[in-house]
């Protein structure tokens, strides 16, 4: 992410052992309450996958607490959510129905699991024809548990507590680029990300008016049916005819592109900040949160380094002067973690900025992480427990 | 004093957002479902295949009937009626059925098809349509959300497309 040292930060200012081990344990107590269910019923595979997944994400967060820093830890969960998700996914549609494809009986009979990427779509036929256009179930069933009603509630918790975060602590899509752009030590798309960044962050919302409306008019979720990467590496409706065959052609060459090609070349997320129309309408939600970052004037010294590092292009120099980020803003913190000069810091809306900044950072890491252990958490327990179920001596 | 309160007031609503987080799993998600399962909605027909009709009764199983799905605005599927044959574990090996499908008292469409043994086996069959308003169907399995013979948990769900706009339902 920095162009000239390797380093992502500045030297880590560490925090006691003793102080990021008690700041730690409400968060090891959380996960121990999210996975009980999971001692309590389930097989041997799935204990092992909650173990891990509760010490992984206990480690991360003592972690973030004795370094001081976010975007690295927060990282390294965020590529494994997003590496292990398809992993389980798959692993589950293949033992059910020996395909990735959806065949149209599940689409008929309502089982096909929802995802919040379609949410936009829904809004305007929700609205004034009380219709969804989404062929899963509205409230869970024993086929199809991830309803309508589940995954709106848990996406509309997020969004609460989160605002745009979500796309740095929930979306189990985003890891994937995330993780591809951390390969390369070095850009080698700079002067596209210099020159087209500005004008490329606008795609997104150019996208969401064009699914909101599409989906309003034709009456089908059309992120769901013509723009979604990553169809790629979940469902997709089975090819059967001419336009389903040009429709996962489309889906595989986004994801090639956008998720893959562009994130490496680039080192940014590519498809989260010029592509995603969800990623726009999470950003609606930033105005609304109560945590953000900001830039204490004092301090800055406009070295840029925060621009260039940050993935989704939402610094500008004027943002900047200005103290704030842009909308589009994951709160991942990869800026604050870079500044050399602490200009850039959490910060709790309605609380003088830079006063105790470490304060706002505890209590949206507290709530951040909570949300992340609970769902991210309970997917990487899976995953783990489906990986263990493919070893030839489980 | 402005700004004391104006920080008191951004600490309450920071600890209220971690109340939220952590009473999501516990308090919040069961009571968003039942808000949304009394919200009203219902899946396009598309999809669901529409409203119930009347069901009309067979030796061991029951045909259910659909109202008729018109597509909206420039929705891109044909209207169709969509019919249910459950259970499917009850079906006879072979299943041929004249069903009235408008309530006039009149078959419509005859259903031909042979029920699979494994319920995994794709199904095929025929539709028949024994007057104007409906289209006939040949070999069909799962062409489009207009015209299918598919089997499902519910049963084996047949949609048979309308030949033009009904004038009523």
């Amino acid at each position: 992410m920095a162009s000239r040292s390797s380093n992502l930060t500045h030297p880590p200012v560490f925090r006691g052992v003793g102080r990021s081990i008690l700041l730690t344990v409400p968060i090891a107590l959380w996960s121990l309450l999210m996975f009980t269910p999971a001692f309590q019923h389930a097989g041997r595979n799935l204990r092992i996958g909650a173990v891990a997944a509760i010490l992984f994400m206990t480690a991360l967060f003592f972690l973030m607490m004795r370094t001081g820093e976010t975007y690295r830890w927060r990282r390294i969960f965020f590529v494994a959510l997003g590496f292990l998700f398809p992993v389980g996914f798959i692993a589950s549609l293949v033992a059910e129905r020996g395909t990735m494809s959806i065949p149209i009986s599940r689409m008929v009979s309502g089982d096909t699991p929802f995802c919040f990427m379609v949410t936009p779509s829904l809004l305007v036929p929700a609205a004034f024809a009380r219709t969804i256009i989404f062929p899963g179930s509205i409230l869970p069933t024993a086929s199809n548990p991830h309803s309508i009603a589940v995954m709106i509630g848990l996406w509309f918790a997020f969004t609460l507590v989160l605002g745009k975060a979500w796309c740095s602590y929930a979306c189990f899509f985003g890891g994937i680029e995330e993780g591809f752009a951390a390969f390369p030590k070095r850009r080698r798309l700079h002067k596209f990300i210099t020159r087209w960044g500005s004008r490329l962050r606008l795609v997104p919302w150019a996208i969401l008016l064009f699914v909101v409306l599409g989906s309003a008019v034709l009456f089908e979720p059309v992120y769901c049916m013509w723009l979604c990467p990553f169809k790629t590496v979940t469902e997709f409706p089975a090819v059967r005819n001419v336009e389903t065959a040009i429709q996962f052609g489309v889906f595989i060459a986004l994801f090639a592109g956008l998720v893959v090609a562009l994130p490496f070349l680039t080192k940014k997320r590519t498809q989260c900040g010029f592509f995603c129309p969800f990623g726009a309408f999470q950003s609606l939600f930033n105005k609304i949160n109560l945590f953000e970052i900001r830039f204490d004037r004092a301090k800055c010294v406009d070295c840029t380094l925060c621009q260039t590092t940050c993935p989704t292009v939402a610094l500008s120099s004027e943002s900047i002067r200005e103290g704030k980020t842009l909308l589009n803003c994951m709160k991942c913190g990869a800026c604050v973690d870079v500044c050399k000069k602490d200009a850039a810091v959490w910060h709790l809306k309605g609380t003088p900025v830079a006063v105790k900044p470490e304060r706002a950072r505890l209590l949206f890491l507290y709530g951040a992480w909570a949300l992340a252990t609970m769902f991210g958490g309970s997917i990487l327990a899976n995953s783990v427990a489906a990986m263990i179920g493919f070893l030839p001596w489980k | 004093m402005r700004e004391r309160l104006q920080s008191v007031l951004a600490y309450t609503g920071a600890g209220f957002m971690l109340l939220v987080a952590v009473s999501v799993p516990f308090v919040l998600m069961p009571a968003f479902t039942k808000v949304v399962g009394h919200a009203g909605v219902h899946i396009d027909a598309a999809y669901s295949g529409g409203t119930i009709a009347r069901t009309i009764q067979r030796p061991g199983y029951r045909i259910v009937v659909y109202q008729p799905v018109q597509p909206r605005l420039l929705e891109q599927i044909e209207p169709f009626v969509q019919i249910v044959f459950r259970p499917a574990d009850a079906l006879p090996a072979r299943v041929c059925d004249e069903i009235d499908l408008d309530g006039d008292g009149r078959p419509d469409v005859r259903v031909a098809f042979a029920v699979p043994v494994d319920p995994r086996t794709p199904l095929r069959g025929d539709v028949t349509a024994l007057n104007g308003k409906y289209i006939s169907l040949a070999n069909v399995a799962g062409e489009s959300f207009s015209r299918l013979m598919v089997r499902t948990e519910n049963g084996i769900v047949v949609r048979v497309p309308l030949n033009g706009n009904l004038a009523h339902r």
